[in-house]
């Protein structure tokens, strides 16, 4: 047997045996174990119910709530502005826009942390960014922002100054009793930065 | 892990310097295969060389192949690569003015440069030629347009149409090439030319 007959069965036997694998076995996953671990101790993910009080009494234009609760939930009650993406479906196509993207700021909510932090865990091994979680859900939300508890007079200033930021933020989101909107506990500096997507670039080609 | 540049895992900086690497390689591949002499590109049309029909069989199979099993091996995803968008009525005109030139003129883009970079003159030639082409294209755009973005189909796969998995159109592929490599070697034989 010739050499050339020798490649020319080894490239049909290549064949076959690519023509019988699965079509793609990349893992969707992007990011391994000890990526996760790392990111999950660093907790850069987690931002508070005072941070996003303030984003949203600020009307940031780049925040966007996602409320991961069934829709029957998001119905009875919502935050302003936020968007019901059940974790059941986030993974389907037509949310993808919203969970894999490089313009907005994505605050994950659901009662607790749990479940938006296992939506985020998902979203974050698939390798997309700019997916935050609010910290201690709506639960939280309800026992600080709209029933904010006055600290103890021996607290310290900034216990105050959170107080009253509450206090205010309650009475724009409908909670408890107006004050007026007085100065916000965050700095701008804290706000996570959004991370652009790079578009694909066409490259082209030809003989 | 890869591919490299949309996975940022080399920066998007790299790509000239890497397109300038395969490039060379690309041009220097060319000159081996003796494809900067225009007679032995003509002769793929004429049947009495079909180097031209190997060569590129064997670069697609080779392509088709380390992309396929890389991404068995799941060292690529597939889904990142660069898919070109198929127009079918301007690319089926673009053939034929492609093919037309490639025999009249005996080059085609890549291995006029290659030509041209040993010296051939009629390779010159063709390139001005080539550059005449961009420049009445480019002033002409407006007239063109619409048939030139007609047929759109977006970034379309073969195996996409005829609804078979990419292997199996692989090994559709390398039968093919392999049956074509025999069929060019009995052209060779049935028209053979002894001098060019």
């Amino acid at each position: 047997m010739t050499i050339r007959n020798i490649i020319f069965i080894g490239l049909i036997l290549l064949g076959v045996v690519i023509a019988m694998v699965p079509e793609n076995t990349t893992k969707p996953y992007k990011l391994t174990a000890e990526d996760m671990l790392v990111e999950v101790q660093g907790a850069a993910e987690m931002v508070t119910a005072d941070e996003v009080a303030h984003w949203l009494v600020s009307k940031d234009p780049s925040l966007q709530l996602i409320d991961v609760r069934t829709p029957d939930e998001f119905q009875k009650y919502h935050l302003e502005g936020a968007i019901n993406i059940p974790i059941s479906v986030i993974l389907k196509d037509e949310n993808r826009d919203y969970v894999d993207q490089g313009i907005k700021m994505n605050v994950l909510y659901s009662n607790g942390t749990i479940g938006s932090h296992q939506a985020w865990m998902i979203l974050r091994q698939l390798g997309f960014e700019n997916n935050y979680v609010m910290q201690g859900g709506l639960n939280y939300w309800f026992d600080t922002i709209m029933n904010p508890q006055k600290p103890a007079s021996t607290s310290p200033d900034e216990e105050f100054a959170k107080y009253d930021f509450r206090k205010a933020a309650s009475g724009v989101f409908g909670g408890g009793s107006g004050v007026a909107l007085t100065a916000p506990t965050q700095s701008k500096a804290d706000k996570p930065k959004v991370k652009r997507k790079k578009k694909k670039k066409a490259p082209a080609g030809g003989c | 892990m890869g591919p490299l540049v949309p996975q940022e895992i080399i920066g998007a900086d790299w790509n000239l310097f890497i397109a300038f690497a395969i490039g060379i390689g690309f041009g220097f591949v060319l000159e081996q295969a003796g494809f900067s002499s225009s007679r032995k590109l003509a002769g793929m049309f004429y049947g009495y060389d079909t180097v031209v029909l190997k060569v590129f069989f064997t670069g697609a199979i080779t392509a088709m192949l380390g992309l396929l099993f890389f991404s068995l091996f799941g060292w690529i995803d597939l889904n990142l690569i660069y898919v070109n968008p198929t127009f079918l009525g301007s690319a089926i005109v673009g053939g034929v003015i492609m093919g037309a030139g490639f025999i009249i003129g005996g080059f085609c883009p890549g291995t006029s440069v290659c030509a041209a970079a040993i010296g051939k003159i009629d390779a010159m030639i063709f390139i001005g030629g080539i550059f005449l082409g961009i420049f009445f294209f480019a002033e002409g755009y407006p007239l063109l347009k619409d048939f030139y973005m007609s047929g759109s189909m977006g970034p379309l796969k073969v195996s996409d149409v005829f609804g078979i998995s990419g292997g199996v159109l692989a090994l559709i592929v390398i039968i093919t090439a392999i049956v074509m490599f025999k069929l060019g070697e009995l052209a060779e034989k049935r028209w053979p030319r002894e001098e060019y």
